[in-house]
């Protein structure tokens, strides 16, 4: 049905009132804010882990260990962790727990479960769109499919996995 | 082709005089009148529903209507606030956490939404909402 001419035009629900958003392309801020979380979630697991090492280490040698961010075996075994952490949960389940807690989800661009070896590419890649100033990320941006260069690289996708139509109908359920 | 056999006048004018006739019989009657004589119990007593669905295709019939659009013309939210519909949904539905989550991811979605507007605008391109798959490479959604 047309308005009349000269009629305001309807204003359109919010995007989230109106589509579950499952399977479509995942925005910027979803993508960063589940990338800041991860970031948080492996940098707090490893300094858990360094602190275990170093209460473990005083009590059976006497002996206190001090780390420093600085320090190249620190920063290689954080990139190792980081590697494990990301690597296998894109190869296990597509999405992180920051990811998990976003609703987003990586796939393979074909719309099937990224396997092994993309995610391992997708995570080597990563590094690479923090180059220029991020200018691989401007993909997600300006994008028809919203993929970052290491997505384009792994031949992976984001996209939201929440019903937020759902999410919508709970909502109004209890009002 | 078939050569078409001129009327003659006795018939032309038998014609119209009946149509004229049946249009004044018709302007003069009150339909309203003799459809509130007629007992329609009566009539679908005499009727025969289940051989009337029989004679239906409704594999044709739905064939021929857009469930997508169907879909779109119900006013879910309406539905939930006036029906019991809403106090399933209620019921079925996660507790707090689930809601907390609901509430961050909607609202970060909002922020993908004002970002994409933007973009589109830089862009000089409408923004029509979240680009998607086409539906073969739609991806299997987790809950």
């Amino acid at each position: 049905m047309t308005a009349p001419a000269g009629d305001a035009p309807p204003s359109r629900p919010p995007v989230i009132a109106r589509e579950s958003l499952q399977g479509k392309y995942a925005g910027f801020a979803s993508r960063f804010t589940a990338f800041a979380v991860d970031v948080g979630i492996s940098l707090g697991v490893f300094g858990l882990a360094l602190a275990a090492i170093s209460f473990a280490a005083l009590v059976l040698t006497g002996k206190d260990i001090t780390w420093h961010s600085g320090d190249i075996w620190v920063i290689i075994a954080y990139a190792v962790w980081a590697f494990i952490y990301f690597a296998h949960s894109w190869a296990a389940s597509g999405r992180t727990a920051g990811m998990a807690l976003f609703g987003v989800r990586v796939v393979a661009d074909d719309g099937t479960d990224a396997s092994g070896r993309r995610a391992v590419v997708r995570t080597l890649a990563l590094p690479l769109s923090f180059l220029f100033l991020g200018l691989g990320f401007v993909g997600i941006l300006l994008g028809n499919r919203r993929r970052a260069l290491h997505d384009v690289i792994a031949g992976t996708a984001v996209v939201y996995a929440w019903n937020a139509r759902a999410a919508r109908l709970r909502f109004l359920s209890r009002k | 082709m078939a050569e078409v056999r001129p009327v003659p006048r006795s018939e032309a004018w038998a014609q119209a005089v009946a149509e004229r006739a049946v249009e004044l019989v018709v302007s003069a009657v009150d339909m309203n009148a003799v459809l509130d004589q007629v007992d329609l119990n009566a009539v679908l007593d005499q009727v025969d529903i289940n051989q009337v669905l029989d004679r239906i295709d409704l594999n044709r019939l739905l064939d021929r209507i857009d469930v997508n659009d169907l879909i779109q013309r119900i006013d879910v939210e309406a539905l939930v606030k006036q029906t019991d519909l809403g106090a399933v949904i209620a019921a079925s539905s996660s507790g707090v956490a689930g809601d907390v989550l609901d509430v961050v991811r909607s609202q970060t979605v909002g922020l993908d939404e004002f970002i994409a507007r933007w973009m589109g605008r830089l862009r000089r391109r409408p923004y029509t909402g979240p680009p998607g798959p086409p539906d073969r490479l739609r991806p299997r959604a987790g809950p």
